[in-house]
């Protein structure tokens, strides 16, 4: 965990200048929609970008409290509650400020109760001191309250005769643990009370095995929400869930907001922020691949769940492939050799014996396995059949032919696809011999370190470059055919090609002697297959915005057009 | 001594001390946290006269986490699996709270057994009878009672696990002539060997799915029995 601080707070220090800017930028941005705002203020600050990136922040936990905290103390300036009260009130409307606002002036203490900040009007108990109900420290002043646990489950319908009466000695125990050595107890503003060891354990639980943020009393039936400075409180010296807890409520925010989302890799606690991206149309524009300021290897999607870089296919398209690839991938090439469907109702059709004569299972359709024409035409002459040539076998045989054709399109597409992800992966292999040939390279020739980078330089690249090429595969599967689509597989040629080269070179052997030529020809290589690539992203991220791109089948989002 | 067991032992006392609501909780074998709780049969209902056993097994960080149970007596019921015994009720999932007893959650299952919840079935076979039928689901689970639950019955009988002269039809919640009305037809109505006979004698193999068990996964009871078509049951137990 020490790490992770030591990162944050280096991070703090270096993105001193952002900051500003993102809490301007959250406000102006989540009140209106104005992504041009948050782009005006980024561009000075990044740097110059390709028309195929999307403009985002990275965020550490302590910038996003920040942000939360601002939110906070401005909702508790303008109710004049408690900020303790203030964040439970957001949290409940999920930082809606707006929705909050408007729902707080119109019944303050209807958000109230339903936040599990006040108490519901028509409580048994006698009431507290009321106007400042919701004011009361959240850690609360610890009353006696014999009577509130056996009497507040009774007054609910389910448990009417599920709670024994509470015994009650002199000195009050806690109802949970019946431990009689506890002296000290804790209770929300409801007034349940119980000890502190208990409170510990049961937030403790809720928050280590639950992953939950927010927690209720403990009492049956009691929806009083334990407020910040409580659940601290209760967990005393226990820091681990205290910071467990406070990163749940980043998570929790970071949810609510459009433009922040979570970095998906492990135990990484950064959020990026990515206006541009917030709504679900501007998918259809753009691919919004972003990177966490933890590593520049935690690169994922603002816009889908998919966490690598799937430039230049939009979300949309990415989703239907991969889900088409689940689906069909391992099954496809069995099915195309053993199969053949229904002519009535396309079902797949297995023949593992038997006669000719087919009925198929789902439609009850019957036909004859070697013409695929209707059986009723067969006549007499079962078993052998003679009638190829007749119009319905024909037809039916057509019918065939397109489903395998089609079944032949995806797997040509798959294939290629599969084969750029499992080279991408090989070439993450050769990273350890290359650094091996590096440093061979540093021995044999006149070349210092800083110039032997080439080779990684170039892995880099060709790692890079499989990645595109893989989902380029996918886009063009859905591409519908024309003019559009023959250039964007014309630049994917020309990318795949350059590729395929390159990753020649590299694995080629060293020789002292051509080691020069090689350095000359790996660099030359590099720098083109960088620019075909960066032509293949380009043209692809501007025929998004000029809509351009023509899907043959319904996409997502693209419907309109 | 752990807090867990120091609770545990309190509301196996507690239970002990409480003779007015005839709950009992005992000990499975020495481990405190394997138990085995019973309660009667609420009156005026179905399961009145019976007795039930709950299986108890208590988590690691009871009370903070919900106690696990399950039925041990076989129950006829929407909310309870009549093959498992697993319990559907909100305070065994998310409403658990930990002031929340072994006592109170087994007088909450006795209430669960007067107030059925047909909407959010645990067995979806049952809670269609129950649907489509009440009366003659109160008399399949006045059935269970007594053969299971060692309910009042003609002979007061019936203890669990003596299975001898069961009513196979009784017991599936069906009509008696309507079962006689299909094995007329020459179908089986032992769920031992199951399938129609003439088809067994003609080598296609033995076919699985008795009748009772066809008519009952079909919920050939009462009005119900209007929407289903003989052919189509015919078909099922062809299968």
């Amino acid at each position: 965990m020490s790490s992770d601080y030591e990162i944050s707070d280096e991070e703090n220090g270096y993105y001193d200048e952002d900051e500003m800017e993102v809490d301007f930028d959250d406000e102006s941005a989540s009140e209106i929609e104005v992504d041009g705002i948050g782009d005006d203020f980024k561009v000075a600050v990044r740097r110059e970008r390709k028309v195929y990136d999307v403009d985002f922040t990275s965020l550490s936990q302590p910038e996003i409290e920040k942000i939360m905290q601002t939110d906070v103390d401005h909702i508790s300036g303008i109710f004049g509650v408690e900020p303790a009260v203030a964040a439970q009130l957001l949290r409940h409307m999920d930082w809606n400020k707006e929705k909050l606002i408007e729902k707080y002036m119109d019944n303050a203490s209807s958000v109230a109760v339903a936040a599990g900040v006040e108490l519901p009007p028509r409580e048994p108990t006698p009431p507290p001191p009321k106007a400042s109900s919701s004011r009361l420290s959240s850690t609360g002043p610890q009353r006696t309250t014999r009577r509130s646990t056996a009497e507040h489950s009774k007054s609910s319908p389910k448990s009417k005769r599920t709670t024994p009466p509470v015994e009650e000695p002199k000195e009050f125990v806690c109802p949970i643990c019946f431990d009689d050595t506890q002296t000290e107890f804790m209770a929300l503003i409801c007034e349940h009370k119980f000890c502190a060891s208990c409170w510990k354990e049961y937030i403790t639980s809720k928050v280590r095995t639950e992953a939950e943020c927010t927690i209720t009393c403990m009492a049956e039936d009691c929806n009083i929400v334990a407020l910040d400075p409580f659940v601290q409180k209760a967990l005393g010296d226990d820091k681990e869930t205290w910071e467990r807890y406070q990163e749940l409520l980043v998570r929790q925010f970071v949810s609510c907001i459009p433009h922040l989302k979570f970095c998906p890799y492990p135990s990484c606690t950064y959020t990026v922020s990515c206006p541009a991206a917030a709504t679900k149309s501007s998918l259809v524009t753009i691919v919004p691949i972003v990177t966490c300021g933890a590593s520049n290897t935690h690169v994922f999607c603002f816009g889908c769940p998919i966490d690598s870089d799937h430039r230049p296919v939009v979300c949309a398209v990415a989703k239907m492939w991969l889900q088409k690839c689940r689906d069909d991938s391992e099954t496809a090439n069995w099915i195309k050799s053993n199969t053949k469907e229904c002519s009535k109702c396309q079902s797949t059709i297995e023949k593992n014996g038997g006669c000719n004569h087919m009925t198929c299972k789902k439609c009850k359709y019957e036909f004859c396995w070697v013409c695929m024409g209707p059986w009723s035409e067969h006549g007499t002459a079962w078993y052998s059949c003679n009638r190829y040539d007749e119009k319905a076998s024909v037809d039916a045989r057509d019918a065939q032919t397109r489903s395998r054709a089609s079944l032949e399109r995806y797997l040509h597409y798959y294939n290629r696809w599969a084969n750029h992800e499992q080279s991408a992966k090989l070439s993450m292999e050769l990273y350890v011999k290359t650094e091996k040939k590096m440093e061979e390279m540093q021995i044999t020739s006149e070349l210092t370190w800083i110039q032997v980078q080439f080779m990684k330089k170039a892995l880099d690249v060709v790692f890079r470059c499989r990645m595109t090429l893989k989902w380029t595969y996918a886009m063009a599967y859905y591409l519908a055919s024309g003019n559009d689509k023959e250039l964007f597989e014309d630049n994917q040629r020309d990318l795949e090609r350059a590729v395929e080269e390159l990753s020649e070179l590299i694995e080629a052997p060293i020789d002292p002697e051509t080691i020069m030529t090689l350095r000359q020809k790996v660099t030359d290589k590099t720098v083109y297959v960088q620019k075909r690539n960066e032509i293949m992203l380009e043209d692809t991220a501007k025929g998004y915005l000029e809509g351009r791109w023509k899907w043959d089948v319904t996409v997502e989002g693209f419907e309109s057009d | 001594m752990d807090a867990r067991l120091r609770r545990v032992n309190k509301e196996i006392a507690d239970c002990k001390n409480d003779k007015s609501s005839r709950v009992t909780i005992d000990l499975v074998d020495d481990n405190p946290f394997h138990l085995i709780g019973a309660f009667d049969g609420p009156e005026d209902t179905p399961y009145e006269g019976g007795r039930f056993q709950v299986d108890i097994v208590i988590p690691d960080n009871y009370p903070f986490q919900p106690v696990k149970m399950k039925f041990i007596t076989k129950v006829y019921h929407p909310n309870v699996s009549s093959a498992s015994g697993a319990i559907c009720l909100d305070i065994l999932k998310d409403a658990w709270s930990p002031v929340l007893t072994l006592k109170s959650t087994l007088i909450s299952l006795q209430s669960l057994l007067c107030s059925p919840e047909p909407r959010d079935p645990q067995d979806a076979e049952v809670a269609k009878h129950y649907m489509t039928s009440k009366s003659s689901f109160e008399e399949t689970a006045r059935y269970w009672t007594m053969i299971y639950a060692g309910g009042p019955g003609k002979d007061g009988a019936g203890k669990p696990g003596k299975d001898g002269a069961r009513d196979e039809i009784a017991m599936a919640g069906l009509d008696r002539a309507h079962v006689d009305q299909f094995e007329s037809l020459g179908f089986e109505r032992s769920k031992v060997v199951r399938g129609p006979l003439f088809i067994q004698r003609g080598d296609v193999g033995s076919l699985r799915g008795g009748q009772i068990d066809v008519l009952r996964r079909m919920n050939y009871r009462g009005a119900n029995v209007a929407n289903i078509n003989d052919d189509r049951v015919v078909e099922e137990l062809l299968k």
